[in-house]
């Protein structure tokens, strides 16, 4: 009787041991997963840091020159403002060049993100929509150049925008053909682009 | 159950014996001394289809130019009434001439404030662009005090007008007032990012309006062949409005007239032809009440406790489309997010 009990609880531990064992497996399993995520999420979050700190940049240099427009009744205020602005900004940004701010890793990122977003569930929409949105063709976006003032702007598609990293308030990013241009609003100066950054349709 | 009244959807049928039954409907008239009273030209993609019904009023025909404009809204006491244009800002005469019919139903109708639903001035944004294009056509509304809020369409210049103080912007490319129960939600709909997301859908949350009026400048629906509907947009923005309970949504973009059959319990108006116009501009007439493309135009909006009265009227002073449509009930459950 007693030797039945103690094989009994020998199985039992037996067991509750190989649960353990299992367990234990298991958490080393999820724990090396999470290491490998984060290792190869590292990259991606000093990308997307190095872009913020440039446009954190841009935006300090813009603060400077004009800081944030005030509203205005008279409209001849307000175009004023903006050429003073504007003019101040491309004086500061002599030296600027093609690639400042989309610097190769981060075109890179931005490639990426796109192509994901036009191969992705909501592409057909996205192109449909682009078609849509009065596409604007035969511009060669120059830097520090004003956005010309009597061409329409082409929406931007929401989804694009989900997957693009956030922008403070006075910047956009604007599509002009396959180009895909920081565009800045309060001065309307081309801050960067990058060219050829739509895939063809 | 939302609801509109379709009095005006064209049937073949229904208007080939109206116009069978015509001359002698004309001479009982003449005899009997009842006014019949044209609703104005029904039009879809062009065809005009003449609908006629009797309204016992002797005495008392409300017809354009004649004795003041015709008038489709009841202006009902302590109502909110306001009027809609849309791509106006070209400074081209038709403009002006639909700027003059505003005014001329103001006088009427006595709203004190219009929706811009984007396309406020195209071309160039000098200070004589504003001027041309908003200031001198729409000065008697001005002078007398209306307040316009206007939208970003893809001709606008954010950067400029936002900061124009006559376009009530405070600065914000997106923003939302509320005029008794109803709160306007404004969006720009070239730029639909996160951050406007975000807003919207707490905005219109946090909003106790009894009516929730969204307007923008892209169209979620549209049979026009010129855009057509933005896909996208609509992909995005959708989900919020119905979570929201989102009662009417005004659109601009297409240069034409357009109410479209309710979407999922939401009314649908498309008016971009208040100074452009695209003429046979419609593609089908899939999601179509009724459409205008060959004639520029404008609305005039009352609402009234669970009401909304609506007239859209052309540069000369026709109506072109009115009816009334009944507020929906709010969603069962709160936005859930």
């Amino acid at each position: 009787m007693s030797r039945c009990i103690g094989i009994t609880l020998r199985r039992h531990l037996r067991r509750q041991t190989c649960w353990a064992y299992a367990l234990l497996i298991l958490c080393a399993a999820g724990f090396a997963q999470t290491k490998s995520d984060a290792a190869a999420d590292q990259p991606e979050a000093r990308i997307l840091a190095d872009f913020g700190d440039r446009v954190r940049k841009y935006l300090q240099s813009r603060q400077k020159a004009g800081g944030s427009p005030k509203q205005a009744k008279e409209p001849e205020k307000l175009a004023n403002d903006r050429k003073q602005t504007a003019a101040k900004v491309r004086v500061a940004r002599t030296d600027a060049k093609q690639g400042d701010i989309f610097t190769p890793e981060i075109t890179g990122y931005f490639r990426q993100q796109i192509t994901a977003t036009f191969a992705g569930p909501e592409g057909p929409k996205v192109r449909a929509s682009l078609r849509r949105a009065e596409p604007v063709r035969g511009i060669v976006l120059k830097l520090n150049a004003a956005y010309p003032a009597t061409l329409p702007r082409q929406s931007t598609p929401p989804t694009l925008l989900l997957n693009l990293p956030r922008l403070p308030k006075e910047l956009e990013y604007r599509i002009v053909g396959r180009d895909l241009a920081l565009h800045d609003t309060v001065t309307n100066l081309i801050v960067d682009f990058i060219p050829n950054a739509i895939p063809a349709s | 159950m939302p609801y509109l009244h379709r009095k005006d959807v064209p049937n073949p049928r229904r208007s080939a014996a109206i116009r069978s039954l015509l001359p002698m409907a004309l001479f009982l008239a003449a005899l009997t001394g009842f006014v019949w009273h044209s609703r104005g030209p029904t039009s879809v993609a062009g065809n005009v289809v003449p609908v006629l019904e009797a309204t016992l009023q002797a005495g008392t025909p409300q017809q354009a130019n004649a004795s003041g404009p015709e008038l489709k809204l009841p202006l009902e006491e302590k109502s909110v009434r306001f009027a809609v244009i849309g791509d106006s800002g070209t400074g081209d005469r038709e403009q002006y001439d639909v700027a003059k019919q505003i005014e001329i139903y103001r006088q009427k109708v006595g709203f004190d404030f219009v929706i811009m639903l984007g396309d406020n001035i195209y071309g160039g944004h000098s200070p004589k662009d504003f001027a041309d294009k908003f200031e001198q056509p729409y000065k008697p509304l001005l002078d007398a005090g209306v307040k316009f809020y206007a939208s970003l369409g893809n001709h606008d210049d954010p950067g400029v007008e936002r900061l124009y103080k006559p376009f009530n912007m405070e600065g914000e490319r997106y923003y939302s007032f509320q005029k008794g129960d109803i709160g306007f939600f404004v969006l720009d709909s070239n730029y639909m990012d996160p951050a406007q997301l975000d807003w919207l859908e707490n905005a219109l949350h946090n909003s106790k309006a009894k009516w929730k009026i969204c307007y923008f400048h892209h169209p979620l629906y549209s049979d026009g062949k010129s855009h057509g509907p933005d896909l996208d947009l609509r992909a995005q923005v959708l989900p919020i409005f119905k979570r929201n309970g989102v009662n009417v949504v005004f659109s601009g973009h297409e240069h034409v007239y357009e109410r479209l059959k309710p979407e999922e319990g939401i009314y649908y108006f498309i008016l971009g032809n208040s100074a452009k116009l695209m003429t046979r501009d419609f593609s089908s007439t899939q999601n179509m009440v009724v459409g205008k493309d060959t004639e520029r135009g404008f609305m005039i909006v009352e609402i009234a406790g669970d009401n909304l009265y609506f007239q859209t009227i052309s540069r000369v002073g026709e109506t072109i489309d009115s009816g009334t449509a009944g507020r929906q009930a709010p969603p069962p459950t709160q936005s859930s997010r």
